[in-house]
């Protein structure tokens, strides 16, 4: 056992040369997977964004009165998937429009004498049913509550629509370019493992010669593996630490890394170490 | 004790032994003589299992190539001690390591490992040179520290592929010299060569070897 990793870890120190280039390929091929990780997780964290500001309106009729408002309030939030309800008066309504078209002289209430702004409800959508089909069902369930109908529910239905078109060609491009990163970083690493086995081809032969057993052949190598993955997923980790760093001084609150990535690499690159000489191993031993 | 009957060995692309039968008893010393590519190297690499017969069987004390499990192999080449004309030594180890390697890869105790490394390089007369770096020694030297890894885990044979292949005729006789004081002390040794002039100098039993058939 003592020889194991007294092996191991000479064997990583006399590497020098490849053992650096082999800590750099990991740790390179770390940080492509960590970017890779942040856009996904940012990514999801901006689709939620966008996803929380759907929100349906129900317009009021002028001719309802407080306990009919009310009664319809109660019978909104019942139906499955409604979050939140805000009750905006006619009033408010106005002070938005005005607040919005600050330029528009226009004053209705001077103009036309009243204000012909409806009141309304604004309703948010709970999370997992922030999507066009949940938000369709709560539009038409809306519809055929009574004195409302289709034409006092509006939301904006085309740009879910589009919204989902563009996550889900945004997810497939992540998936792809996801699984071609990791291969090749996989790639990479059981790569340098078999640069090394070559390297260390005399070595094993001598082991071999002496009636070693594969098993004390083979660990030194795997430990020298793993001592590479883990130097690696630190160094990436610090290569990341400073992209976000970097990427957030420019575009502050766009990028957000959560201190478990940096967790996830560090192991990822163990993981990455080891399989990479369990690979090279079965295929070069 | 090492049998090799009726052995034919195909490498991929064609040539190999023909058909070999040897005999070594515990404790013989015997030449395998022949010219370059005769399959000396190959009869040596079946004895210690790195290749095997398509035809006939080689037995090495309790193991045989027919029914041998790979797992055992290791433990087959802990009773050999095996030596080449290039020395396979460990350049990036001192003597001293070169030698305890063999019992440190094969899970001997380690307060075992330095009375045993020293005394195997007390019989091949390196004690003084035993923290030195293989690479500042002398080929004559680089043999012997060889020598002294293939018989520190007491091998009942020593597997001799030309070890004087790359040595000087008065180095040649210091090496041969040691083999046969370890073959006076019980251990067989089974050595090929293609030195025709060593062997027709020697008393020892001679087994010759031309176009992978060994001639009796
Ligand atoms: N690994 C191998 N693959 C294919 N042919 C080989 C291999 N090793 C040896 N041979 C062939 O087998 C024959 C015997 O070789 P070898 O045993 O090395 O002879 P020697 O040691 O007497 O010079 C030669 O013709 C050689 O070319
Ligand atoms: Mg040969």
């Amino acid at each position: 056992m003592l020889f194991v990793l007294k092996e191991g870890v000479t064997g990583f120190i006399k590497a020098r040369l490849a053992g650096f280039v082999a800590v750099m390929t990991i740790a390179i091929s770390l940080t492509l997977i960590g970017v890779f990780l942040l856009i996904t997780v940012n990514l999801g964290k901006f689709v939620d964004f966008l996803r929380s500001r759907v929100e349906l309106e129900v317009f009021l009729d002028d001719s309802f009165d407080e306990e009919r408002i009310d009664l319809l309030g109660t019978e909104i939030r019942q139906i499955d998937g409604v979050d939140e309800l805000t009750f905006i008066s006619k009033e408010m309504a106005m002070l938005e429009y005005k607040k919005l078209f600050r330029d528009a002289q226009a004053d209705y209430i001077e103009t036309l004498g009243y204000n012909p702004l409806p009141a309304s409800y604004r309703v948010t959508l709970r999370e997992g049913h922030r999507t066009a089909t949940e938000a369709e069902r709560v539009f038409t369930t809306m519809a055929e509550i009574d004195g409302v109908g289709e034409n006092n529910v509006v939301y904006r239905r085309e740009y879910l629509v589009r919204l989902e078109k563009y996550i889900n060609s945004a997810i497939a491009v992540d998936f792809v370019v996801g699984t071609i990163v990791c291969l090749s970083a996989l790639l990479l690493v059981s790569n340098n493992i078999r640069l090394i086995i070559l390297s260390k081809t005399h070595i094993i032969e001598t082991m071999k010669l002496v009636g070693a057993t594969p098993f004390l052949v083979r660990m030194p190598l795997y430990v020298q593996g793993m001592i590479q993955g883990i130097l690696g997923g630190i160094i990436s980790a610090i290569f990341l630490y400073g992209l976000v760093g970097l990427g957030s001084l420019k575009v502050p609150g766009i990028l957000t890394a959560d201190w478990r990535i940096y967790l996830i690499i560090a192991n990822f690159g163990a993981l990455l170490g080891l399989a990479g000489s369990v690979t090279a191993v079965r295929r070069y031993l | 004790m090492v049998k090799i009957q009726r052995v034919k060995l195909r490498y991929s692309d064609g040539e190999g032994l023909e058909g070999v039968n040897l005999e070594v008893r515990d404790g013989d010393f015997t030449y395998l003589v022949g010219p370059t590519g005769a399959g000396k190297s190959s009869v040596l690499k079946l004895i210690y299992m790195d290749e095997f017969p398509s035809e006939g069987y080689v037995q090495v004390d309790e193991y045989n190539s027919r029914d041998v499990r790979p797992s055992e192999i290791p433990y087959l080449r802990r009773r050999l001690g095996i030596i080449f004309q290039d020395f396979k030594l460990l350049d990036d180890r001192d003597v001293f390591e070169n030698v305890a390697f063999a019992l440190r890869v094969t899970g001997v105790r380690r307060k075992d490992i330095k009375r045993r490394t020293l005394r195997a390089l007390a019989e091949v007369g390196l004690s003084h040179k035993s923290r030195k770096m293989p690479n500042l020694l002398s080929g004559g030297e680089q043999q012997r520290v060889a020598i002294a890894r293939a018989i520190v885990n007491e091998p009942f044979i020593i597997l001799a592929d030309e070890p004087t292949g790359n040595l000087d005729p008065k180095t040649t006789v210091e090496i041969m010299n040691i083999l046969d004081k370890l073959n006076a002390r019980g251990t067989a040794v089974l050595m090929a060569t293609h030195n025709f002039e060593l062997v027709n100098s020697s008393t020892k039993r001679v087994v010759s070897i031309k176009n992978g058939r060994t001639l009796t």
